[in-house]
């Protein structure tokens, strides 16, 4: 139900399993994500429905019509059960399996957690080492995100491991690590698998002499304030955070090679990751501003990763503390970590920067109807319209930089559409005089949003023999001479033939 | 909470080498109870890694532990306002107002008015319900223990203490007790009047004694064999509220053997290498929330109940004291929970008649020796009041560079304006750096030291910064060890150096840096970077040999590194310590290097990152350029042309007449008249035909058309041409 309701819907969210991270990895799959779910559940669940139902009530002749009634019924209230969780119509998370390294982490970071349960998520808190632990069940995902807040965890329970974690990123699933400095081997492969490499060295941490958190009892400036965002509304929200983000622990590097890893959160460019307490003989292997404290992953699937080097982040106490930057006089009384996180997490948890791209439409000006094949030198119209997850309901999304290609082998036609600012997008230009299969393409891949891909294809043709120009002036003294040449052949015939 | 305070123990600068150590054991200790809790499986393991601890414990005794707690702030009054508010204006049940209630008492919170009547009215039902539950009327009789609740008499006397007397004679498990006598306890506070003598103490005291175990811990209930230290708490408050409430007196021994056993669940305490002890709790009941927070809190509470109804426990001052840095350590909790039983056992023991433990803490541990701060130590109970008068030396103060410690014994100054004892100078020798200052707090009264645990030498970790000199820092380009070009640096200040030069050079950079009281100084972080055109970054430690700090780049040797890439480079040094204030990172100018060209094999430079700001970036728009149309002559000369081509028709048509053309030739009869006639106005036809052709009818109507007319024209033609030869035939016969 759900699948043809989206082959009919043209939706191009796109949201299948091409592998993101630095990985290159084929795998098969369901290209829309829940389409298969629901069959799944009605087959499993249906026939047990109905056995219990005809059992306890047993007109003979009604059970068959009874059985399809059961299963319509069973199959809506799974619909139903099914639309709280993770759709392409409604892309907002809804459960999310925390793993902690420590049940205390629950009490010291609960100021997180209470505010993604206040925005209606379901978090299902687990040791990391719980037996129990199970990301899918008959193929079926149970989570639509997951936070790892273990970092000490060398091996997680049950049947958790770093390919299963890869799996559930690999179906578009959202994933929250944080590592501090006592990280392990797991949560560093983890991130490594992803384009995010944390400073090989255990014992380093990031340290920065000139832009430490000022703070009466912390001397060894491994607290830092960190205020070195990336300029994005969509990942950080549209409020600037003035104040600067406490972190504490360890810093990473981003593969240059993969574009799919952005830095959220730099470190300054006095700061380098190694041990405070023993004496530095080589150079850092991280220093600097290519030190990232705070990285997002937005994977081709539009699956989203965010990895922090520090736990503390998150933590109660950082998220209250007051800040103060070294060398700087503004003092502040609560850290940006709080709306940091919060925003970050929005983002994450797909409440934002998701688009979908609905009624592509195209057609010769002047007309209304698409044609199935355009001739060269045509002038065409082509409108989509682009919607904005905002985390409730669809909004329209206003941009002045979405482009249409008109696209064969390679772009005749690059153009930006104009916008009513209502979500319609919408461009006009010639056909060009090539003829050939061309496509309409849409390739919108804006920082933070999820990308969008459509592509439509349509045939052009070349004039037909009578769509040519007829009389051409040039022409004119040929068409004279020929027509001058049969009026004197006729002349000529009869004095010709007659004359004496 | 044990993680954030795993991490506030790393937070808290340990010392020496051992810090790798000390760290290790805490996270194996800490993690023990919930590993053992959630997978028994691994237990051997377990065990194998609790014998690692324990052995890592003995090599971490030696182990220098220092820390600051500091006492009970207006974070946990924030905190719990925002924790404890209830939402809809009442609490949802007793034991939340009550626990609410008494963190708000400690923490000197008033409640609103509103909350307090809503609040109080629920005591009054629960009370006057005739609730079959003990557990309910204690939770009542404590919140209105703390309000003050207006309850009539009748309620008190009749009902309510004859209700938990049947309760106590009916318990069975610890926590009817528990809940029972606690509820009498709070009636006798509250009501001096109401007769709540138990009768039969002595037998009660004994039936909860009985389910005491060996090792100091209780059981819930005798069909229960799992101990628990929570239990231990809860036992020892209602045996000392059997001990109030008691109308004859107890057996002496009774009272003895249970000071044994709290002597002996002392031996059960656990300890971090900062000097807080804990226990743990290893047992978790139905509800879940055990841990040692609540256990340690419950046995506090115990404890101080018990000495405060019979008298003085043999209970060492350092685990007191370490009890109340435990509870100091972890901060400020997120739930409620928690928060209720730090602050309550925080307030136990704030006052009581065990030890009251006395807190050291400093202000501010980071001092600046340019600005001449002075070290200021404060000595407070653990919920912040002031203790009695007691005068503070300063005894060791330990480097972290060397071992030894220089002894020092010398009293802080008391300033009674601000209640803090105050250094007026560093002691000789103390530079910039890290330290760890030992104090020692002399109580003036010797009676006090009855009353107050003071903990001996408490060691604080002390940061010291200052202003740092830059001396002598030049940067030189030197060929074959003779100075080539060298230039002065102004270091912190604004340089912008101009160098040259090639792979048979050497870049030689250095610098002096000492610190205010003269001596050299070794910075953490001394990094001189190259920065290429391209982005490629090159950094390099500047060593020290004595004084003088000097880094040495011998180009030929770096030319594989550099990747061969001449060009620009800029220069940049970084300088920072967490002692030094003046930290900078200056941009020193730049150098040109003339590398030689790179060979086939050599390494590629690594990649760049891209900035992504331009990745994701529009793309440049694209037109398609049309064929353009081809040239076509102006229309009047084509118009010229078409009445140029008109003339030699015209010239033929005028030739003719002159010519003098006539139709004599055709026939006369009328039947080869028709046919010529017909014959040539199929010509005309398939000649207009053609004219049709040109203007619209296409190929196929064409052809057909001049099909037909061809077999017309081919039958009218011969009849009117075989007309015309048989005529010329009879004149040339003729």
């Amino acid at each position: 139900m759900i699948g043809n309701k989206i082959r009919h819907d043209t939706t191009w969210n796109h949201r299948d399993d091409r592998y993101g991270c630095k990985r290159t990895r084929n795998r098969g799959g369901d290209s829309v994500h829940g389409c298969k779910v629901v069959v799944i559940r009605v087959n499993l669940q249906s026939p047990n429905t109905s056995r219990l139902r005809s059992r306890t009530l047993n007109p003979n002749q009604n059970m068959a019509k009874f059985s399809i009634a059961t299963v319509f019924i069973a199959s809506i209230s799974l619909l139903l059960a099914l639309t709280r969780s993770f759709s392409v119509e409604n892309p907002t998370d809804r459960r999310i399996l925390v793993l902690l390294d420590d049940l205390a982490l629950k009490s010291s970071h609960s100021i997180f957690f209470t505010s993604l349960q206040a925005r209606g998520f379901e978090l299902d808190f687990k040791l990391s080492d719980d037996p129990k632990i199970a990301l899918q069940r008959y193929g079926q995902h149970l989570y639509d995100g997951l936070v790892l807040f273990s970092p000490t965890t060398e091996r997680f329970g049950g049947s958790l491991d770093v390919a299963a974690i890869l799996d559930f990123v690999d179906s578009g699933k959202d994933l929250i690590v944080a590592a501090d400095a006592s990280a392990s081997d797991l949560i560093r492969n983890i991130a490594a698998e992803c384009g995010v490499d944390f400073d090989e060295d255990p014992s380093a941490v990031v340290i920065d002499h000139g832009s430490y958190a000022v703070s009466g009892t912390e001397g060894d400036h491994t607290l830092i304030a960190a205020d070195d965002f990336i300029q994005s509304d969509v990942l950080l929200g549209s409020t600037k955070i003035e104040a600067p983000v406490l972190f504490k622990g360890i810093g990473h590097s981003v593969n240059p090679a993969n574009s799919l890893v952005l830095k959220v959160l730099s470190a300054s460019p006095s700061a380098y990751s190694a041990n405070p307490k023993s004496k530095l003989s080589s150079p850092p292997s991280l220093s600097g501003s290519s030190i990232s404290l705070v990285s997002v992953v937005q994977a081709r699937n539009n699956a989203r990763v965010v990895f922090s080097g520090s736990l503390d982040l998150f933590s109660n106490k950082f998220f209250k503390s007051p800040v103060q930057k070294a060398g700087s006089s503004n003092k502040y009384a609560k850290s940006g970590n709080e709306q940091f996180v919060t925003e970050l997490s929005k983002w994450v948890f797909h409440e934002r920067g998701h688009l979908k791209a609905v009624n592509v439409r195209h057609h010769r000006v002047g007309e209304t109807d698409e044609p199935a094949i355009y001739r060269i030198n045509d002038d065409l119209q082509y409108s989509v319209e682009i919607y904005e997850w905002s985390g409730s309901s669809w909004e329209p999304y206003v941009a002045n930089d979405v482009q249409v290609q008109f696209y064969m082998m390679s772009p005749y036609v690059l153009k930006t559409m104009s916008t009513n600012k209502k979500g319609l997008y919408h461009a006009s230009f010639k056909v060009p005089d090539v003829y050939g299969v061309f496509q309409f393409k849409v390739e919108y891949q804006r920082l933070g949003y999820t990308s969008l891909s459509l592509a439509k294809q349509i045939p052009v043709r070349p004039f037909r023999h009578n769509e040519y120009e007829r009389f051409i002036p040039t022409a004119f003294p040929y068409y004279g001479a020929s027509f001058s040449t049969m009026a004197g052949f006729l002349i000529f015939s009869f004095i010709y033939l007659y004359s004496k | 909470m044990e993680i954030q305070r795993t991490k506030s123990l790393m937070q808290r600068g340990k010392i020496g080498n051992c810090t790798v150590y000390c760290v290790k054991t805490h996270r194996r200790r800490l993690r023990l109870p919930f590993r053992l809790v959630s997978s028994p499986s691994i237990k051997f393991e377990m065990m194998w890694k609790l014998g690692f601890a324990f052995l890592l414990v003995a090599a971490a005794s030696i182990c220098e532990a220092a820390a600051i707690f500091s006492p009970i702030s207006e974070a946990h009054r924030s905190a719990a306002l925002e924790l404890f508010s209830p939402a809809a204006g009442m609490f949802t049940s007793l034991e939340e107002a009550s626990e609410s209630l008494r963190t708000f008492e400690v923490l000197g919170i008033e409640i609103g008015t509103d909350l307090k009547d809503s609040t109080c009215k629920s005591v009054v039902d629960a009370l006057s319900s005739g609730s079959p539950n003990s557990k309910d009327l204690y939770y009542a009789l404590r919140v209105s223990s703390v309000l003050k609740c207006k309850i009539s008499e009748g309620d008190l006397t009749g009902g309510v203490a004859l209700r938990l007397k049947d309760f106590v004679k009916d318990a069975k498990s610890l926590l009817d007790f528990y809940y029972s006598i606690g509820g009498l306890v709070l009636i006798k506070d509250q009501a001096s009047e109401v007769d709540v003598l138990l009768e039969d103490a002595d037998g009660i005291f004994r039936s909860v004694k009985d389910l005491s175990q060996s090792d100091g811990k209780w059981r819930y209930n005798s069909n229960n064999p799992e101990s628990s230290t929570y239990a231990a708490g809860i036992a020892l408050e209602t045996l000392s509220g059997i001990i109030t409430l008691k109308s004859s007196e107890i057996d002496g021994n009774l009272i003895h053997a249970l000071k044994k056993d709290v002597v002996k669940l002392f031996d059960n305490v656990d300890k971090y290498d900062d000097g807080a002890y804990y226990f743990d709790d290893q047992f978790v009941d139905a509800s879940g929330h055990q841990g040692p927070v609540s256990a340690t809190s419950s046995v506090v509470r115990g404890l101080t109940t018990l000495a405060s109804t019979s008298g003085s426990l043999n209970i060492p001052g350092d685990k007191i004291l370490g009890l109340a840095r435990f509870f100091l350590g972890i901060g400020v909790p997120g739930t409620g929970k928690d928060l209720y039983y730090q602050i309550d056992a925080l307030a136990c023991l704030d006052q009581n008649r065990v030890l009251v433990p006395l807190i050291l803490s400093l202000p501010a541990s980071v001092l600046s020796i340019t600005s001449q701060d002075k070290l200021k130590v404060k000595v407070t109970t653990v919920l912040g009041s002031t203790g009695p008068p007691l005068s503070v030396k300063l005894m060791q103060v330990f480097s972290s560079g060397s071992k030894d410690a220089s002894i020092i014994n010398k009293e802080l100054k008391f300033d009674h304006k601000e209640a803090v004892h105050v250094l007026d100078a560093l002691p000789a020798g103390v530079d910039v750096g890290e330290y760890v200052f030992a104090f020692e707090i002399a109580l003036s009264d010797l009676e006090h030291k009855k009353i107050y645990a003071t903990g001996g030498r408490t060691k604080v970790p002390v940061y010291v910064t200052g202003v740092v000199k830059v001396e002598n820092d030049k940067v030189e380009v030197l060929e074959s060890d003779s100075v080539e070009t060298q230039q002065k640096l102004d270091l912190p200040g604004k340089n912008d150096v101009a160098l040259a030069a090639n792979h048979l050079q050497k870049l030689r950079f250095s610098f002096q840096l000492t610190t205010p009281l003269q001596n050299p100084f070794k910075p953490h972080q001394a990094l001189l970077k190259l920065r290429h055109e391209s982005g490629v970054e090159h950094s390099f430690v500047v060593g020290n040999s004595g004084k003088l700090f000097e880094t040495t780049l011998d180009f030929l040797g770096l030319v594989e590194n550099f990747f061969y890439l001449s060009g620009k480079y800029d220069i940049e040094l970084t300088v920072g310590d967490a002692a030094m204030e003046n930290s900078f990172l200056q941009p020193l100018g730049h150098i040109e290097l003339d590398l030689p060209d790179a060979p086939e094999k050599s390494a590629r430079p690594p990649a760049q990152p891209i900035n992504p700001y331009l990745r994701y970036g529009p793309k440049p728009e694209i037109a398609h350029v049309f064929r353009s149309q081809e040239k076509r002559p102006p229309q009047e000369l084509s118009y010229a042309f078409l009445g140029l081509v008109f003339v030699p028709f015209l010239a033929f048509l005028i030739g003719l007449l002159r010519l003098g053309v006539n139709m004599k030739n055709f026939p006369t009869s009328t039947i080869p008249a028709a046919f010529a006639i017909l014959f040539h106005g199929g010509i005309a036809a398939v000649l207009g035909l053609y004219g049709l052709f040109w203007l619209k009818l296409d190929l196929f109507t064409t052809l057909k058309t001049l099909g037909v007319m061809g077999i017309f024209l081919m039958f009218v033609g011969h009849r009117a041409l075989s007309h015309l030869a048989s005529a010329s035939e009879k004149v040339k016969s003729a």
